[in-house]
């Protein structure tokens, strides 16, 4: 059996409009501050139109320093990159994407909605569009309060808001569920869900393993400003294996070896570590069974993407 | 553009800085114009009570402009660019598509659209002290010529540009807004001060004095039918440096606030958004 978890990603990727038309492309990307500090290194990123991608990596790996250079805040020392086929920061390309990077900003003496009205004249959006993102963002019923009385998660709400505003076809996320509840990081992973079945092309920068793990298509991990790792969540996961406790282990190795749709038996004490995924646990059950042997344990076991992302970081913080 | 002006005036017109700044410039331009003159009993001189009635009106107002309008309109220009750094809404709204000169057109656009009221508020207020004065003393009660109080505007409102134009510049270049107000108050007071007072005894300084913005606004201000003794006698905004023609401070007045927005957007243009 797959967690509900992975049957539930991989339902949402079938089901996604994805293909290899590049949405965000970047070669030797590389943003060096003075002499001391190289924040990105060489960075190739490739997003595709119609995929969430993860964007992980530890405090002060370049992940925001990426991202505000896609977004043509920060110039980059060398390199190039497009971004909807337009260079970061060019207005045609910024007229397609949204936006919210680092922890979004708003006047405090405006109200959510007047905030948004200011965004929303720079964008050249319709003011319909701000009660429409209000609604969908649930702020609607706070929207003629001021900023400075928001919560942190309200005004992430605000900020994912303001990102939504212009329908954009490619949506760059930082953080997204910072400050809010866990109701509201499940309500905010479902919707960034739907925003990949919608086909808006997602790029999620994210401390939280779970949200990563959860909504995204791919995910790279960057570390000192250099992408270590690339790959679905499911190739970075590794193959899937069951855990088997049997006895005799060494007669239940043989059996279960022999075993179609399994790739492999290595020992673990007492137990077997078996090269197959959760769709064969039944099936090696039955074999050792028939075989007259006890089975006493069978449990599929698989890396989460924290403990490669802690094997990958070497156990920094992500952030 | 005209969406983005909207926007950028929204932002001014709901702060509440802006109309502080607003309501304590009325008080003090029509304080030192009229309310400290009068109670100085304008009667010993003959020419004091003139400058307070309203044909004086022109002129009378405009000494308050280059100096105290001035550092109104600097805080206000800092305000309105340097806050963006501090609320990181500079960020939000580069990331919405329009370019970063299109953005910074919007913002000193609206910024030229607050100092109108700035410009009528002195004039209104000033029109009402100077007809109760001239009530009280049984005094004429004729206005100017309706052509010379919109040149007096006009003048107002250029000089405010300038000061304005300056204080974007140093809310830019400090990318925030305590340390701007703290240097244009002292370019104001010192650098102004103390460079328009020396232009006018040492003759190699006299050309750099005439660019001066106080030196700029006091000539448009005589021009306007103040007198050289009451620029002199401005207070901390005093000024005995040379007077240039009306057309040079006008152009001189022009150059400053295309070097000043100019600056700012080449900055704003060049830096990393951070």
């Amino acid at each position: 059996m797959l967690p509900a978890a992975d049957v539930l990603r991989r339902r949402r990727r079938d089901a996604r409009p994805m293909t290899d038309d590049p949405v965000i492309e970047t070669s030797g990307l590389t943003k060096r501050y003075g002499e001391a500090t190289l924040a990105v290194d060489d960075l190739a990123l490739r997003v595709r139109r119609g995929e969430v991608y993860g964007f992980l990596g530890p405090n002060g790996a370049g992940k925001t320093t990426t991202l505000r250079m896609l977004l043509g805040l920060v110039r980059p020392t060398s390199g190039a990159a497009a971004v909807l086929g337009a260079p970061p920061g060019d207005p045609a390309g910024l007229a397609r994407i949204g936006a919210m990077v680092e922890t979004p900003g708003f006047y405090p003496y405006l109200s959510g909605r007047d905030n948004l009205r200011v965004l929303a004249g720079h964008a050249g959006v319709s003011r319909d569009r701000v009660e429409t993102v209000l609604h969908d963002v649930g702020l609607t019923s706070r929207a003629g309060d001021r900023a400075a009385a928001y919560s942190l998660g309200m005004r992430q709400r605000l900020g994912v808001a303001a990102a939504l505003l212009k329908d954009p076809e490619l949506l760059v996320l930082d953080e997204p569920t910072n400050g809010l509840d866990p109701a509201g990081m499940a309500e905010m992973r479902a919707f960034i869900a739907g925003l990949g079945d919608r086909g808006v092309t997602v790029l999620l920068s994210s401390h939280l393993m779970p949200e990563v793990e959860q909504v995204s298509d791919r995910v790279g991990v960057i570390r000192d400003g250099v992408l270590i790792a690339e790959g679905t969540v499911d190739e970075l996961r590794g193959r899937a294996r069951l855990r088997v406790l049997a006895h005799p282990a060494d007669e239940a190795a043989r059996i279960v070896a022999a075993l179609p749709g399994v790739a492999g038996v290595d020992r673990d004490g007492d137990a077997l570590d078996v090269a197959a995924d959760g769709t064969q646990a039944a099936a090696i059950n039955a074999a050792l069974v028939r075989a007259g042997i006890a089975v006493s344990e069978l449990v599929p076991r698989r890396a989460s993407l924290e403990d490669v992302f802690l094997q990958l970081t070497g156990g920094g913080a992500a952030a | 553009m005209r969406a983005s002006i909207g926007a950028e005036l929204l932002v001014l017109r709901k702060r509440a800085a802006t109309w502080i700044l607003l309501g304590i410039w009325t008080l003090l331009a029509v304080f030192f114009a009229y309310v400290i003159p009068y109670a100085l009993d304008p009667g010993e001189d003959p020419g004091g009570l003139a400058d307070l009635l309203p044909s004086a009106l022109a002129g009378t107002l405009a000494v308050g402009f280059p100096f105290f309008g001035g550092v109104f309109a600097l805080m206000l220009g800092v305000f309105a660019v340097g806050s963006d750094f501090g609320w990181d809404t500079l960020k939000s709204r580069l990331t919405q598509g329009p370019g970063r000169l299109h953005v910074f057109a919007a913002k000193l656009a609206a910024l030229g659209i607050v100092l109108v009221p700035y410009v009528l508020a002195v004039f209104v207020a000033g029109a009402v002290a100077s007809l109760v004065i001239a009530g009280i003393e049984g005094a004429p009660a004729d206005l100017p010529p309706a052509w010379l109080l919109v040149r007096a505007m006009a003048a107002g409102w250029l000089v405010l540009a300038a000061w304005a134009a300056l204080g974007v510049l140093l809310g830019t270049l400090t990318r925030g807004t305590s340390l701007a107000i703290g240097v244009g108050i002292l370019y104001a007071l010192v650098v102004e001060g103390l460079v328009g007072a020396l232009a006018a005894s040492v003759g190699v300084l006299e050309p750099v004095g005439e660019v001066l913005l106080r030196a700029d606004g006091y000539s448009l201000a005589t021009a306007l039918g103040a007198s050289v003794a009451d620029v002199g006698s401005n207070g901390p905004g005093s000024y005995s440096g040379p007077l240039g023609g009306t057309a040079q401070a006008v152009g001189l007045l022009v150059a400053s606030v295309a070097a000043f927005a100019g600056l700012a957007a080449l900055l704003l243009r060049r830096r990393d958004v951070v």
